[in-house]
């Protein structure tokens, strides 16, 4: 790539970018708004919506910002009156046939019409007469609704499927005020990343099936947060309503890691935080079917009890993937280094394949960690080979397990009969944040954890990349501990004993 | 007077056979402008000379010719293309259909040059649907030239080849726009293709391409033969030559007419049309297709055909299509087929034009149904004032420039249309 760079003016003020940089890149890099609907970081130019108007000094009329490159001493307004005239009616172009229907459309609140209308809205229509009628409600797919009639033919979606997923499966059809977008006959959308269309459609022309007329967006809090869902490890925003610890959505956010997309499957990784979803409290069991709620302290001591009861060489840990690396290392420090545990086995899908990769994002591993855990288990000074030891766990011998549970339990088809070979094991505490574990009735032993979107720490991708859990949401379930709180109190028990 | 018009494109007109490649070489000397430049031309003397002749394109824009050829990077190696706009689809506008069943071998010579100047060594001929009678003139031309070994390999043994072939679009009138062809030529939806890159430096299958009008290529075998010079004796400075003008209306004799430009409104109207029929007398004038902002009486006074005058009036002298409207026309009626042809064919790729001409249409069918409101005559205009310069390719002017200009000289007959109906209905 060519390093040379061009000074322009934008604004009155100076900006050097790199040779061939469009006045819309240039202003999306420096923090000069420029309005628009069809253009995309992500994407080509499509230069359709015609909102991105400015003003180019000694040329005679307004040009789009997005693909209009900047050279050197060009001059570039986007503030001049007749520039803000022709963004009013640019938009009173979008909403001639736009239904106005944002009292029931779940885009209000992050709709980009919305909010160019309440900045450069002409507020008095001069559209009179009576609309264009399109058709609504289509299922295009089975994460999607679409709504031909709010969307503004942009083309985002139909360069999305042609340039990101390379499925070509949307197009527009017929012309001038009758086109509308939409599948082939009898074809529906049926890709992994359908949610990114949600995403990238600026009205509510696509809306996401499993989030529509759900929740108010203005309601919702994001925190970011790094997808549990596969070694990719995307960045990702969590949106959830604190207030009544709901989760509703995950949405891809902007990295050198995921660009700005997410798959669908990572999406569904907010359903398990949920409080339906999980183990509220911890379990003591006699094995026999008598179970009954503890606190976790007293959880924590009666697993203190019976990890003293028996030899280091008896105690085996078993752990998944999905945790974090300061997780695995407080883990790690008290079984391994303190206790002299040596049988520490991951808990992976027998069934997975770890070289599958969809060319886009989303990978055979399922988990997000296993970088992560293998550094922990050499640094441990145990072998560090990505392999499932659960078998290796059932001819082991351990007298005592601690099992720390896979979190994202959909991407885990073997779990329900893997719980259940637990619990035909001697002594085994299960610590996990889903529910699931409470109706297989041998275990003897649960304590509940606090799930990805509820904790601080690191993950690491399969190529090693650090991805951070840095603003945790307060946990769905009042008594759920994250692993190095429930290790820190261990040890204390123990060092008291 | 008539017969005294110099022919530059017709050459063939009125001779036996006039289409046939026999007439063209044996009658008016044809494919010897082809021979002289690959016998020894160099590429850049042919692009000057069509330069220097000052030749616009005949196609409604009027961009120079040799200029556009120029545009092509001549250090580039791979394919290069020559098309040959032959859609015309501007309404009003029959010109190029009666080209080529005169003289087509005079396109195809002119093709031959061309291609020769940009370095092309493929050309395609793109000629709308509706053009089937034209279309067998063309294959037909196509064929014999290929028989004669005027198309093909080796062309008259400078090493130079070229192929050409024919392309049958649908009909759209945006097909007749550079990108938008140059789009559907490439098995796509017919839509124009945002700017920058411009089709000379990435065009037909992101190679550089040269789009020229039917009639703007049929001009260039004769000014080689003849010299910049020669050219420049007909016309005016800055419009060079000859041009075809397709006139209708209700006129004694409609037709196809080659006059030199900056040639009198009123001798076309008069001589060449044979006059309004009668008991017409004239209303208005579109002068350059339907795109074209219309004339009243009094703005054709001293009216010259060129694009000078046409801009000193603020229209344009587009295609050639001049439509003459007589008094039994209703101006809000032709202004709502205008309108409706537009809305129609906008491609919707741009939202100003996609729901700019829809929005106008909608207003005219209020006018029509009288269901509109009296604000909406002026809204007209402010719809189209706001539609206008700031699409990808022009058709969304091509609606509103007409619009502001009804509106502005013919406001009181859409008034009066709407409110009574009584707006002059065309009988």
């Amino acid at each position: 790539m060519s390093t040379e760079t061009v000074t322009f003016n934008l604004n009155d003020r100076d900006i050097t970018v790199p040779k061939g940089t469009t006045v819309m890149e240039a202003a999306h890099k420096h923090n000069v708004y420029i309005p628009h609907f069809c253009w995309h970081p992500g994407l080509s130019i499509a230069g359709v919506c015609r909102f991105c108007l400015v003003k180019v000094d000694n040329r005679p009329k307004l040009e789009i910002a997005c693909n209009l490159q900047a050279t050197p001493g060009m001059k570039v307004s986007t503030l001049l009156p007749e520039v803000k005239e022709a963004h009013k009616w640019a938009l009173e172009f979008h909403l001639v046939n736009h239904p106005l229907d944002c009292p029931i459309c779940d885009q209000a609140g992050e709709c980009k019409l919305q909010d160019f209308y309440m900045e450069v809205g002409k507020y008095k229509s001069e559209m009179d007469r009576p609309k264009v009628l399109k058709p609504k409600a289509l299922d295009v797919g089975s994460e999607l609704v679409l709504d031909t009639e709010r969307c503004i033919l942009c083309d985002r979606c139909v360069r999305f499927e042609q340039e990101v997923t390379k499925t070509g499966a949307l197009g527009i059809f017929n012309r001038g005020d009758r086109a509308v977008v939409g599948t082939y006959p009898d074809k529906k959308i049926e890709h992994n990343y359908q949610d990114n269309l949600v995403d990238i459609c600026p009205v509510g022309a696509f809306t996401s099936r499993d989030f529509r007329f759900k929740q108010r967006v203005w309601f919702l809090k994001d925190q970011p947060a790094v997808c549990p869902g596969c070694s990719t490890g995307c960045h990702v925003k969590v949106y959830g309503k604190p207030q009544v610890r709901t989760y509703f959505r995950v949405k891809p956010q902007e990295s050198e890691v995921n660009g700005h997309w997410m798959c669908d499957v990572g999406r569904k990784t907010y359903k398990h935080l949920n409080q339906d979803q999980r183990l509220r409290f911890a379990v003591a069991a006699d094995g026999k079917g008598g179970r009954q709620r503890v606190s976790v302290a007293e959880a924590i001591a009666s697993l203190a009890l019976q990890l003293q009861g028996v030899a280091a060489s008896d105690i085996a840990l078993l752990v998944s993937p999905q945790y974090t690396c300061e997780e695995y290392d407080a883990l790690f420090a008290f079984f391994v280094k303190k206790l002299g545990v040596s049988k520490v086995f991951q808990w992976r899908e027998p069934t997975e394949n770890l070289d599958a990769f969809d060319g886009l994002l989303y990978r055979g591993d399922h988990n997000p960690n296993t970088f992560g855990l293998s550094e922990a288990l050499a640094k441990a000074g145990l072998p560090k080979d990505v392999k499932n030891g659960f078998e290796d766990l059932a001819r082991s011998g351990a007298k005592v397990v601690v099992a720390l549970a896979p979190e994202i339990e959909f991407q885990f088809p073997s779990l329900a009969g893997q719980l259940q070979k637990l619990s035909e094991l001697a002594f085994v505490s299960v610590w996990t944040t889903s529910g699931s574990a409470y109706n297989v009735k041998g275990l003897r032993h649960l304590v509940p954890l606090k799930g990805f979107a509820e904790k601080k720490g690191t993950f690491r991708n399969f190529q090693g990349k650090v991805g951070e859990l840095a603003k945790p949401f307060p946990a769905a379930v009042d008594e759920a501990k994250d692993v190095v709180e429930v290790v820190t109190a261990l040890a204390e028990v123990w060092a008291h004993a | 007077m008539a017969e005294q018009k110099p022919k530059i494109i017709l050459q063939t007109e009125g001779l036996p056979d006039q289409h046939s490649l026999k007439t063209y070489v044996e009658k008016v000397n044809g494919y010897t402008a082809a021979r002289k430049v690959l016998g020894g031309m160099s590429r850049e003397q042919v692009i000057e000379e069509v330069k220097q002749a000052g030749l616009r394109g005949r196609g409604g824009a009027g961009f120079l010719t040799g200029l556009k050829w120029s545009f092509v990077p001549k250090d580039i190696t791979g394919p290069k293309y020559l098309i040959c706009n032959n859609d015309e689809s501007e309404p009003g506008t029959f010109k190029d259909r009666y080209l080529c069943i005169t003289n087509p071998h005079q396109v195809i010579e002119g093709m031959i040059i061309a291609a020769y100047a940009i370095g092309a060594n493929k050309g395609y001929i793109y000629t709308r649907w509706e053009y089937q009678e034209e279309i067998r003139y063309l294959e037909n031309a196509i064929k014999e030239a290929y028989d004669a070994g005027l198309l093909g390999k080796n062309l008259f043994g400078s090493g130079f080849d070229f192929d050409l072939d024919h392309y049958t679009g649908a009909g759209a009138y945006i097909c007749g726009e550079e990108t938008g062809l140059i789009s559907s030529l490439e098995g796509k939806k017919g839509q124009p293709k945002v700017k920058p890159p411009f089709p000379a430096v990435s065009g037909y299958l992101s190679r550089p391409t040269i789009v020229n009008n039917t009639e703007t290529l049929a001009n260039v075998p004769w000014i080689i033969n003849n010299g910049a010079k020669a050219f420049r004796q007909f016309g005016t400075e800055k419009s060079p030559g000859t041009k075809l003008f397709s006139i209708s209306g209700a006129l004694n004799k409609p037709g196809v007419y080659e006059v030199p430009l900056g040639y009198p409104f009123a001798s076309l109207l008069n001589i060449e049309a044979g006059g309004m029929q009668p008991g017409r007398t004239l209303k208005a004038l579109i002068p350059g297709g339907a795109s074209a902002p219309v004339l009243t009486p009094a703005e054709c006074e001293g009216l010259t055909m060129d694009f000078e005058a046409m801009a000193q009036r603020n229209t344009m002298l587009g295609s050639g299509a001049v439509m003459v409207i007589d008094d039994r026309q209703s101006m809000a009626e032709l202004l709502k087929v205008t309108i409706e042809f537009f809305a129609h064919e906008s491609c919707g790729q741009c939202t100003p034009c996609r729901e700019g001409t829809g929005w106008l249409n909608n207003i005219m069918d209020g006018i029509m149904d009288r269901s509109a409101k009296p604000d909406n005559i002026a809204r007209l205009g402010s719809v189209a004032r706001n539609m206008g310069g700031k699409t990808i390719c022009a058709l969304s002017d091509a609606c509103a420039m007409p619009v502001m200009s009804y509106v502005q000289k013919f406001s009181g007959e859409l008034q009066a249309y709407l409110a009574a109906g009584s707006g002059g209905h065309s009988k």
